[in-house]
């Protein structure tokens, strides 16, 4: 179908203040043409809120937001023409299949015929053929998720909104559909603006995540550098699984147990600062260490076996305790130490990833 | 005996302590059939039995014999016919009445704070506290020739002569509303709360303006608890009898009224009965139809979807 | 153990005392308000008292309360207040005792104010009443006038029930008081009458259905003239209502006393009858309500004052201008007269 072109969306100074809270504080966000953009965060973070003043079902206390040029902070929900999908869908329960995807198309005369076709069109689109005259109730989640997003898309819109539309359903059928949606909306490539609070979702679907926390955005970036590179502990706590070790800073360079640490960036201006570890990439070292690598000596505690992985659980001379994850093949499971033993970390450069120690 | 040998057997080693789950499964159902006996025998006492006493009672002649001369009374009489006209006619126009008042009160309060709504729900409960007989007469101080509502309009010159609003039809229905808005506000508040307003949220961003949306989306929803309230209201309008009584001006008679009419007038309960069997069997045979309307509804999808 | 003793004890002196207590004891059923008032205070407990016994009262709401306890086998009423075509119909019905007028002295009576299953005890009229702000003094003054809506304008109030209903419409209709009911028993005669009821009915503001309504009425000016009992008329001028009524062609009807079927105290009752039966109470009862006595002793012993006794029904000056009820008739073809009224009301 000939599609209108996605829109961009441009937020300046956005703040809304619920009390003395601030949900949104002065929040600055450009969300590219086409683009997957997730808003990730806590909840309470504030990226509901954010996207209700998208939908504008929520008005902020000032500030600026624009469909391509035009600015619609001001304007009713039903003149902005963006698609949603509700969290638990909103499909109405007095009207059938289709019905409820036909909704919108109604509401803008599409004429009968054509209406017809779009609504089977949009139906084939989430793979619900022929669901046309059933009843909502007879649907399951995910075909009711399926119904809510034909309708959210019926219509052409040039933006579409989802407030965590998966979170209702089971691990299996979410993760099934993260990869639908992602399918979609490369087919569609409709500017989509998606709230989660699971950061697995948002790293599986983004073109980019808003990491949001307190109604600030803490780090906008591709879902990689949001892992790899956090941009402060904040984010690197609430992505993923993490240590935090303190190191001493002289010289612009960073020391561990009174080693150098080689890093891929210099540690952070002036201040305390922390030595990030991500379980998965520390890597367990015969005695004698690897060139090259960064080398952290402790004693194992205990290994935790966890079906696809095992984790070692080391406990450093200072008394900080790290994992190491390894993959559970027999062979490297026969070769994880026993507790009490003695070993070596190594922490590749590009991985060693060093943060000031502001507490998030 | 067979259920012994039976047990025995269902107890062998690969099935252990299947009799004694299975005695643990019967015994709990008998528990709660003997929890339930009490409701039981209430409608046995209170219900069944009065109404069967009621249908054998409208057979008897005066004389104690079986007869037909009660039903024959309806039949042959044509003020019988017309009393029950006038009874549906009267509950109909009151559950329209009380349909149109009370959707629009039931939908603001629906709209207020829940605290909000919950102090002007207990205004709208409020009259259900004080005599249906006070509440009646009240109406009538205020709307007879001299009462305060012609008064009052004539002072003011809304007219000049006092208006006939009360002993009539307009009295009637004037005192039936005030008593049964209260019926139709409930359920019809309820299904409105319980109306996500996701529904509404989603028509509006789909399209559709405040005005639509209420329309499309709001209506049709809260429709369960219009149709439970005009149920309720107009059932128990088929039974009134103190408002047309006292309101109607004597021309406003029900079936309730002439069943105490024909109390006073005949010797044996029998013309009464027939009365009530009549009005019974009308008001079962439009529950009947309500209830396949209403079961349309659901296949429509009404009931609030998960 | 004593305590069960103990309660035992006081259950059998409790019993005991009730059924001393109802040996001597006599329940009295009326209608309530004023009325039951009036009697109560001049003849049920001055009457108890001369007696020696313990009248206890209660009210009930009409003859269907006493066919309901007298078909259940638990009559607890004695004595029973009716109205004079009430009391026949439940006489003929079998619900009321005969009376013993051997007990009874009637020999001072009205002829017609006692039949076998009831007792006079006061005598009213339905009268003709009107509004005095709006007719002055020159109210209507017969039935005639009633229906003639040219010369008395005003809205209307009929009684919704048939019992003195059908009367004065062939009164205005033409028909002599001593022939109405020669009339209303011949064929065509109940229809006549509810023609001219008809013709009346875009007249009729209100249709009542008791005494306090047809006096509330007039006291709010609701309507302009009415039928209705003329005790409740005098009740309410004493008031302040603006109402003026004439005996001119009212019905004469009578209240009376009656015993229920298997009253538990029968012979105690049939007493009772005979005490408040005498003149004396009579005359006094006519202090509380303008209602006059059935026993036309009670003129002449000089307890009521010769102006007051003017006023009442049943003095000779106004029983003469009035008709007396036919019970007869009542109890013959009230059911099928009740049934045209009520088509007729419905139409």
């Amino acid at each position: 179908m000939a599609r209108a072109e996605p829109l961009p969306i441009t937020i300046r100074q956005l703040t809304k203040a619920f009390g003395t809270v601030h949900a949104l504080d002065h929040v600055d966000l450009d969300v590219r043409r086409g683009e997957f953009l997730t808003l990730l965060g806590p909840s309470g973070s504030g990226k509901t809120t954010l996207l209700m003043i998208l939908a504008g079902f929520a008005r902020p206390d000032h500030g600026s937001v624009k469909f391509g040029d035009a600015e619609v902070v001001r304007l009713p929900p039903h003149k902005r023409d963006v698609g949603m999908v509700f969290q638990n869908y909103a499909l109405f329960p007095h009207m059938d299949v289709a019905a409820n995807v036909a909704f919108p198309l109604k509401l803008r005369r599409v004429p009968r015929a054509e209406r017809d076709r779009r609504v089977e069109q949009a139906l084939e689109t989430v793979q619900l053929g022929g669901y046309g005259s059933r009843r909502v109730d007879q649907l399951s989640g995910g075909q009711r998720q399926r119904v809510a997003l034909a309708r959210a898309i019926v219509f052409e819109p040039r933006i579409l909104l989802m407030d965590e539309p998966l979170s209702a359903l089971d691990k299996q059928l979410r993760e099934r559909m993260q990869i639908e949606l992602r399918g979609l909306h490369e087919r569609l490539g409709i500017t989509t603006v998606y709230v989660t609070h699971d950061q697995r979702e948002a790293l599986t679907m983004s073109d980019r995540i808003a990491v949001i926390s307190h109604g600030r955005v803490m780090q906008l970036d591709a879902p990689r550098r949001i892992y790899e590179q956090p941009a402060n502990r904040f984010v690197a706590e609430f992505i993923g699984e993490s240590t935090f070790i303190p190191v001493a800073v002289r010289d612009g360079a960073a020391f561990l147990g009174g080693r150098p640490l080689q890093a891929a960036q210099a540690p952070p201006g002036p201040g305390r600062c922390v030595l990030m570890v991500r379980p998965e990439r520390l890597q367990l070292l015969g005695p004698a260490g690897e060139p090259g690598m960064n080398l952290i000596a402790g004693r194992v505690r205990d290994v935790v076996y966890q079906g696809d992985s095992f984790l070692v659980r080391v406990v450093l001379a200072d008394g900080t305790e790290v994992g190491a994850r390894g993959v559970a093949s027999s062979r490297a499971m026969a070769a994880a130490p026993a507790p009490g033993a003695e070993v070596t970390l190594g922490l590749s450069p590009a991985d060693t990833i060093l943060l000031a120690d502001a507490e998030a | 005996m067979a259920g012994t040998g039976a047990e025995m057997h269902g107890d062998d080693a690969s099935r252990p302590n299947a009799a004694g789950l299975r005695r643990d499964a019967a015994r709990e159902r008998w528990a709660l059939l003997g929890l339930a006996s009490p409701a039981f025998v209430l409608v046995l006492v209170a219900m069944a039995i009065p109404v069967a006493w009621l249908f054998w009672l409208s057979f008897l002649a005066d004389d104690g014999s079986l007869s037909l001369e009660h039903y024959r009374r309806l039949v042959e009489q044509p003020s019988y016919a017309r009393i029950f006209r006038a009874t549906f006619e009267v509950s109909l126009v009151t559950t329209a009445i009380c349909a149109l008042l009370g959707f629009p009160l039931a939908y603001v309060l629906s709209q207020l704070p829940v605290r909000a709504a919950n102090l002007c729900m207990i205004a709208v409960m409020l009259p259900l506290w004080t005599s249906l007989l006070v509440r009646t007469y009240a109406w009538l101080v205020l709307l007879q020739r001299q009462g305060l509502v012609n008064k009052w309009a004539i002072e003011l010159g809304l007219w000049q002569e006092p208006l006939k609003l009360v002993h009539n039809m307009t009295g009637t229905l004037i005192g039936m509303v005030h008593i049964m808005l209260p019926f139709m506000v409930l359920p019809v508040y309820g299904s409105m709360r319980a109306i996500d307003r996701d529904y509404l949220k989603a028509a509006a961003n789909l399209g559709a303006g405040p005005v639509r949306a209420f329309w499309l989306v709001f209506v049709p929803l809260s429709m369960p608890g219009l149709a439970a309230g005009a149920l309720i209201v107009f059932i128990l309008c088929l039974g009134f009898y103190v408002t047309p009584a006292v309101l109607g001006g004597g021309t406003i008679i029900l079936v309730a009224n002439r069943i105490a009419n024909d109390i006073e007038l005949f010797f044996s309960w029998g013309a009464a009965s027939a009365l009530g069997v009549v009005l019974l069997v009308l008001t079962l045979a439009f529950l009947w139809l309500a209830s396949r309307m209403l079961r349309l509804d659901q296949v429509l999808g009404g009931g609030h979807g998960r | 153990m004593s305590r069960l003793h103990v309660i035992g004890a006081a259950l059998a002196a409790s019993c005991a005392l009730a059924a001393a207590a109802g040996a001597q004891e006599l329940t009295v059923v009326s209608f309530g308000g004023s009325y039951q008032e009036a009697q109560s205070k001049a003849l049920f407990q001055p009457a108890a008292k001369a007696m020696g016994i313990k009248v206890k009262e209660e009210t009930y709401t009409g003859i269907a309360d006493l066919r309901l306890r007298v078909k259940a086998g638990s009559v607890t009423w004695d004595v029973v207040a009716s109205g004079s075509g009430s009391a026949a119909r439940a006489g003929a019905e079998g619900i009321l005792e005969k009376l013993d007028y051997s007990l009874i002295d009637v020999s001072s009576f009205y002829p017609s104010l006692k039949q076998d299953f009831c007792v006079g005890g006061d005598v009213f009229s339905t009268v003709l009443a009107w509004n005095t702000k709006t007719y002055g003094d020159k109210g209507p003054q017969s039935w005639a006038d009633f229906w003639d809506v040219k010369k008395f304008p005003g809205k209307r109030s009929y009684r919704k029930g048939v019992a003195g209903a059908l009367e004065p419409a062939l009164m205005a209709d033409g028909v002599p008081p001593g022939k109405v009911y020669e009339v209303l028993s011949a064929p065509g005669g109940i229809d006549r009458a509810i023609k001219k009821i008809k013709e009346l009915k875009p007249h009729i503001a209100v249709w009542w259905a008791s005494g306090a309504q047809h006096a509330q009425l007039m006291k709010d000016g609701e309507v302009d003239m009415v039928t209705g009992w003329n005790g409740r008329f005098d009740v309410v001028k004493k008031d302040g209502a603006a109402v003026a009524y004439t005996f001119n062609q009212a019905l004469l009807d009578y209240d009376c006393y009656a015993i229920a079927k298997g009253a538990p105290n029968k012979d105690l009752a049939m007493k009772f009858l005979a005490e408040i039966s005498k003149p004396q109470y009579q005359a006094e009862f006519t202090k509380y309500i303008t209602y006059g006595p059935t026993n036309k002793k009670a003129y002449e012993i000089g307890a009521i004052d010769a102006a007051y006794a003017k006023t009442l029904p049943s003095h000779p000056d106004n029983a003469a201008k009035q008709l007396t009820i036919d019970l007869n008739w009542y109890i013959k073809f009230e059911a099928d007269a009740a049934a045209a009224y009520q088509n007729m009301l419905t139409e």
